[in-house]
Formats: C-alpha cells, sequence, structure tokens
C-alpha cells in the first residue's frame, strides 16, 4: 500500500533543474533523501508539501493530489522545517488557535502536553526561542493532529545528541501503527540513517540511487588499500577514488568484488560513505 | 530477550539480529511457543529500521525457527521441527484442496485428477 | 470560512498596529477641529482616517514574505480562501474607520451639532473610493509583489502614495467645498442632499463590485504562479 507517490516530477529554474523525480514511499516507512546542499532537497519537499508547483509530474498522498482536492492533500501532511516557518512574533497562543482553526482533528491538550513535556515557553515570542525549542515547538504542532505523512526538511540539523535521539523515537512511533510514513531530507545522515527503510540519493537534480538501505549497503563495499597496487580492471569500476598520501578509499559495487583479489581490505559501507564518494566521482578533477 | 547491535561488526543489522535470535531460540533463552515483539515494536526497541527487522524476521521464518501468522504475531517453533510438520501438512493440504476445489468447478472426474497427481509425482 | 481564519492570521500577524488605531482617531479628530472649517471638520478628519486606513490594511504584504509566506501556504486551504482572507482584512479596515465616520455624526447629532444630509453622501463616497483604493493596492501587490522578497522598497511606495493622494485630494475638495457653501453653491447642495446620498450608496455597491472582480482576478493569477 503506496502512501506517497512521486511520479517524473520536475521543477526548472533559471540556474538548476530538478529532473524526473520518481519513487513511491509505502505505508509505514521511513525514507531518507539525501544530498549535498543544493542539489534540490528542498525542491522537492516543496513540491510534496504543496508550498511550490511543479513543472512536470504528479505527486499524491494517500490517493489525493493536491491540484484536485487542496484542502484534504494538505491535512494529510505534517511540515518540519530546517527554519521555523512560524512568525517570528507570534506566541505559542496564538499558533494553538490558527491550528485549532484550520485543523478539524488538531487536540488542544495534546499540544498542550507536548509543550508542557517540552518545556516551550508560553510567553515568549518565537523568535526569542532556540534552535531546538522552534524545532520541537514544530513537532508538537505536527504531532497534535492526525497526519499520515510527515515531511522533515533537515529538521534535525544544529540539535543536540540528545534530541536527536528523541526526534527518532518520535519518528518511529510515528510509523509504529503501520499507517504513516515518514520522509526526511539531510546532507549528514549518521543517526538518523538507522532507522530510515528507503534511501533516495540526488545529486544535482538528478536521481543517483534509490533503494531500500539495507539493499544499498549490500550493493556496495568500502575498499581500502595501496594506491599504487589498483589494477587497471580495478581502477575503472571504482567510484568516488580519493586518493591519499598512505592509501587510498573508495566504493565498489559488490558485484565487482571479484576484481578484488586479496589484496585490498574491504568492508560494508555506511550510506554517508557511499554518498561522498559518489559526489566525489562527479566533481571536475 | 536481548539483542545488541554493533556498528563495528562486519554482519549487516538484519543478520546480527538473526544471529542472535537464533543463538537464544536454540540455547532455550526463548522458549519455544512464545511470541517475539512484532517487526514494527522490535524495529523501534532496537531503533534500526523496519526493513531490517522484517529481513530478519523472514530469514528466521524461512529457516524453520519461527512461523508468522496473521494477528498472532511470530511465534518460536520447537527445534524438533514437529511444529514445523505440523504447519507443512496444513500447508500441503489447504494446496491439495485448492486443486480438487478447481477440478471439481471444471467438472473433472476423479480419476482424471488422480492421473494429473500421478504424472506430477513422477516428474 | 477558512478565508476567515486567514483574516484573523493577518490580524494576529499585524497586531501591534491595532494599538495605534485609537491614537489616529483621536488624532484625525484634533486635525478636524483645527481645520478651521465649520462644517468641514467633519470631512477633513474622515479623510484623514482614510488615508490612514490604506496603509493599514496593505500591512499584511509586507509580512507574508519568505518564511511566512510558506506558513500560510501550508494551511489547508485554496487559493480563493487565502485571497478572500487578505481582502476581507483590508476592506474590514475601511469598515472600521467608515463606521467611526457615521459615529462621529452621532455623537454630533446627540450633541445637537447638525450634520448636513449632503456631507453623508459625500462620506459614502469616500468610503467608496477608500475601498477601491484598497482593492487597487491589493491588486498590484498580487500581480507584481506577492512572494517576491525583494519588493520591501517598492512596495512602501505602493503602500503610501495612495493614501497620501487621497489625504490631500479630499483636503483640497473639503476646501473648495467651504468655498462653495459661501456662495449660492451652498443652497444647491442642500437641494441636492437625496441626490448625493444615493450617489454614496451607489458609489459603495460598484466599490464592492469592483472588489470581487479584482479577487476574481488576483485568484487566477495565483493560480498560474508555482506555488499552489
Amino acid at each position: 500500500m503506496e502512501l506517497l507517490e512521486v511520479k517524473n516530477l520536475s521543477k526548472h529554474y533559471k540556474n538548476f533543474d530538478l529532473k524526473d523525480i520518481s519513487f513511491t514511499l509505502p505505508k509505514g516507512y521511513i525514507m531518507g533523501y539525501v544530498g549535498a546542499n543544493g542539489s534540490g532537497k528542498t525542491t522537492t519537499l516543496n513540491l510534496i508539501t504543496g508550498i511550490l508547483k511543479g513543472n512536470e509530474g504528479e505527486v499524491s498522498i494517500d490517493g489525493l493530489s493536491c491540484e484536485k482536492d487542496a484542502r484534504g492533500y494538505k491535512e494529510k501532511i505534517g511540515y518540519v522545517g530546517d527554519d521555523c516557518y512560524f512568525p517570528a512574533h507570534f506566541k505559542i497562543k496564538h499558533i494553538r488557535a490558527v491550528l485549532k482553526d484550520f485543523y478539524p482533528t488538531f487536540s488542544t491538550d495534546q499540544f498542550n502536553s507536548f509543550i508542557r513535556n517540552w518545556k516551550l515557553p508560553e510567553n515568549k515570542l518565537i523568535k526569542d526561542f532556540s534552535r531546538g525549542m522552534k524545532v520541537m515547538l514544530m513537532f508538537a504542532s505536527v504531532f497534535a493532529r492526525d497526519t499520515k505523512l510527515l515531511v522533515l526538511d533537515e529538521a534535525t540539523n544544529g540539535l543536540d545528541p540528545v534530541m536527536r535521539t528523541e526526534i527518532m523515537k518520535l519518528l518511529q512511533e510515528y510509523v509504529m501503527d503501520g499507517e504513516r510514513s515518514v520522509i526526511f531530507s539531510t546532507h549528514i545522515l549518521s543517526d538518523l540513517e538507522q532507522i530510515a527503510d528507503y534511501i533516495y540519493f540526488i545529486h544535482g537534480g538528478k536521481t543517483v540511487l534509490y533503494d531500500a538501505k539495507d539493499e544499498l549497503i549490500d550493493n556496495f563495499l568500502l575498499v581500502k588499500g595501496e594506491t599504487a597496487k589498483i589494477p587497471s580492471a580495478l581502477k575503472k569500476e571504482l567510484i568516488g577514488l580519493d586518493e591519499k598520501a598512505y592509501g587510498f578509499e573508495a566504493i565498489l559495487p559488490s558485484d565487482k568484488a571479484e576484481l578484488l583479489g586479496g589484496e585490498f581490505l574491504f568492508e560494508k559501507p555506511t550510506i554517508d560513505q557511499i554518498v561522498i564518494h559518489y559526489i566525489t566521482s562527479q566533481m571536475p578533477k | 530477550m536481548k539483542i545488541i547491535i554493533s556498528n563495528q561488526s562486519e554482519l549487516p543489522i538484519y543478520a546480527q539480529i538473526r544471529e542472535q535470535l537464533k543463538e537464544q531460540i536454540l540455547n532455550g533463552q526463548i522458549t519455544e511457543g512464545s511470541t517475539l515483539p512484532s517487526i514494527r515494536q522490535l524495529a523501534k526497541e532496537v531503533g534500526v529500521s523496519v526493513i531490517t527487522t522484517t529481513r530478519a524476521y523472514s530469514e528466521l521464518e524461512a529457516e524453520g525457527f519461527i512461523a508468522t501468522m496473521q494477528g498472532k504475531g511470530s511465534v518460536v517453533l520447537p527445534t524438533d521441527n514437529s511444529l514445523l510438520r505440523e504447519q507443512a501438512l496444513l500447508r500441503i493440504e489447504e494446496g491439495l484442496s485448492t486443486a480438487i476445489e478447481t477440478a471439481k468447478t471444471m467438472g473433472m472426474s476423479v480419476e482424471e485428477l488422480r492421473d494429473i497427481f500421478d504424472n506430477l509425482l513422477e516428474t | 470560512m477558512r478565508a476567515f481564519y486567514f483574516m484573523k492570521i493577518d490580524y494576529i500577524m499585524t497586531r501591534k498596529q491595532l494599538y495605534f488605531i485609537p491614537f489616529f482617531c483621536l488624532l484625525a479628530l484634533v486635525i478636524g477641529k483645527n481645520a478651521g472649517m465649520e462644517d468641514m471638520s467633519l470631512l477633513v478628519a474622515c479623510s484623514y482616517l482614510l488615508f490612514m486606513s490604506t496603509i493599514f490594511a496593505t500591512t499584511p504584504f509586507a509580512y507574508s514574505v519568505g518564511k511566512n509566506r510558506e506558513f500560510l501556504l501550508l494551511f489547508p486551504a485554496t487559493v480563493t480562501e487565502r485571497v478572500v482572507g487578505r481582502f476581507l482584512f483590508g476592506l474590514s479596515f475601511e469598515g472600521v474607520l467608515g463606521l467611526f465616520c457615521f459615529m462621529i455624526v452621532g455623537v454630533n447629532m446627540l450633541i445637537g451639532v447638525k450634520t448636513p444630509l449632503w456631507m453623508l453622501g459625500i462620506l459614502l463616497c469616500g468610503c467608496a473610493v477608500g475601498i477601491i483604493t484598497v482593492t487597487l493596492e491589493f491588486l498590484l501587490f498580487y500581480l507584481f509583489g506577492e512572494g517576491k522578497d525583494n519588493w520591501q522598497y517598492l512596495s512602501n511606495i505602493v503602500r503610501i502614495t495612495p493614501g497620501m493622494a487621497l489625504f490631500f485630494g479630499s483636503s483640497y475638495l473639503s476646501a473648495a467645498l467651504e468655498k462653495a457653501m459661501a456662495s449660492d453653491m451652498g443652497m444647491n447642495l442642500e437641494a441636492m442632499s437625496g441626490r448625493l446620498l444615493q450617489a454614496g450608496v451607489i458609489a459603495v455597491a460598484v466599490a464592492l463590485l469592483l472588489t470581487a472582480a479584482a479577487v476574481a482576478i488576483c485568484v487566477k493569477v495565483i493560480e498560474k504562479r508555482d506555488y499552489a
């Protein structure tokens, strides 16, 4: 059962093109949307939340499209951005009032208990909140109502490890009932990598890799060794060869493992290592 | 039941979960007939993805250590395989009865059906 | 219904300026009294209020840029609801300040100062001009400014120019009327009272129709833009 379907999504700008993004996210799963800064992550997520309109392609959530039913579509989405989108001179009481107006499923009690648990100040203006408080406020506003899809755009950037762990738990609880899904974008995966079921990796607006995370990790090897010993047959297959003074590091598709012989050290890579080597492989030398 | 994930291990996470569960089932720490936590519960508790725990469970199931039943969760099978045999019997009966049902709707005779069965056995 | 929710957001966003409204009303009264034109003081006061209201009405446009615009776009609502909400906010200022003008008339009547009927007609026309000004400003904002972050500088000109024009225009009109009153025209104005009152009501109705048309145009334009 697919919750989010993205088909051939494209968006053209003067100096940037997001091209042909396609994926599906089934109910109850978490997707990590990965790429360097400026690779098109935020553009994609804005197209999903309906803040932006694409030039080509379509997005549907639980079978609804934003063009046909903007209200029903947007009600299903909970969005947490990298920057706080609540107006700087709002207070929590203003946000509560506005959310109550717009969302029939908004629960004031739930919202208040989040505010209490996370010790968010009722009487301060949003602009005087710390970065962590702003993020938690956005989470409170999203978790206090019924949503199907959580869209997080670099939401955990600049948060301390304790908070990141707390958010990881919240996300796993969110998908627990198998009905709701999460898509989050990030330029560093680290701790979030563990809970992601799928990875979509874009670079320069184009799809590089898209698969279940476990498959991706199975499909690649992190290879290390002496640069001088790399045979030319192997060198062609190495991705993002990083030559250092005392050795090299690169990514190799697992099905090319027989080229390694016994000369090199290899281990299972992290998603971050795959991403970094792919990005270096695309940089002009 | 305990599961400890190491990021340094050469084994992928799903394999670590599979091996640790297997070990505990074999040495009796997890008793037969007991129910394992649901796939999603386990994913949350261990802090790994749902697909990872799904894979660990389905491999355990394929190896005959657990059986997953709709609505009941994953039950640890006896390692002497008697429950496994019972399960297999059930599946054979199910398969055969659908075959018989189909034959009936086609109006096939018992002899014809036997012929097919015998032929299949010989190949 | 959601249009009203958007109006409410605009009110919360611009809530600081609300504190200034009583102050400006008082100021309007003082300016009116000091205008030194017996009958015309009311007109001067009202034209000053009209000037202020057109500036107040457009404040949300200055706020709804960048992240704040994202905030509005995230809400489950149609483009129409969002645009109508903004217009309701603008018109509510005309409404409230228009009411205030007529309250002054009422108070004047209570304390025994008679306001000529023809002046009520002119007041209504003034309200119509206020509504049309706000509508035109909104149209300009939606056609050229909304959604663009570097629009601030020009937006200040758009916000203040019509108000100034209204203020000086009506001050000039008041002075001209004062002169006319001194001559035979005064009698004519009295005679035309009924017609002027009618004209005022029609002007307000036409202004509201124009606003409705402007809303329709804005919605069409926004729907074609690259944000939903």
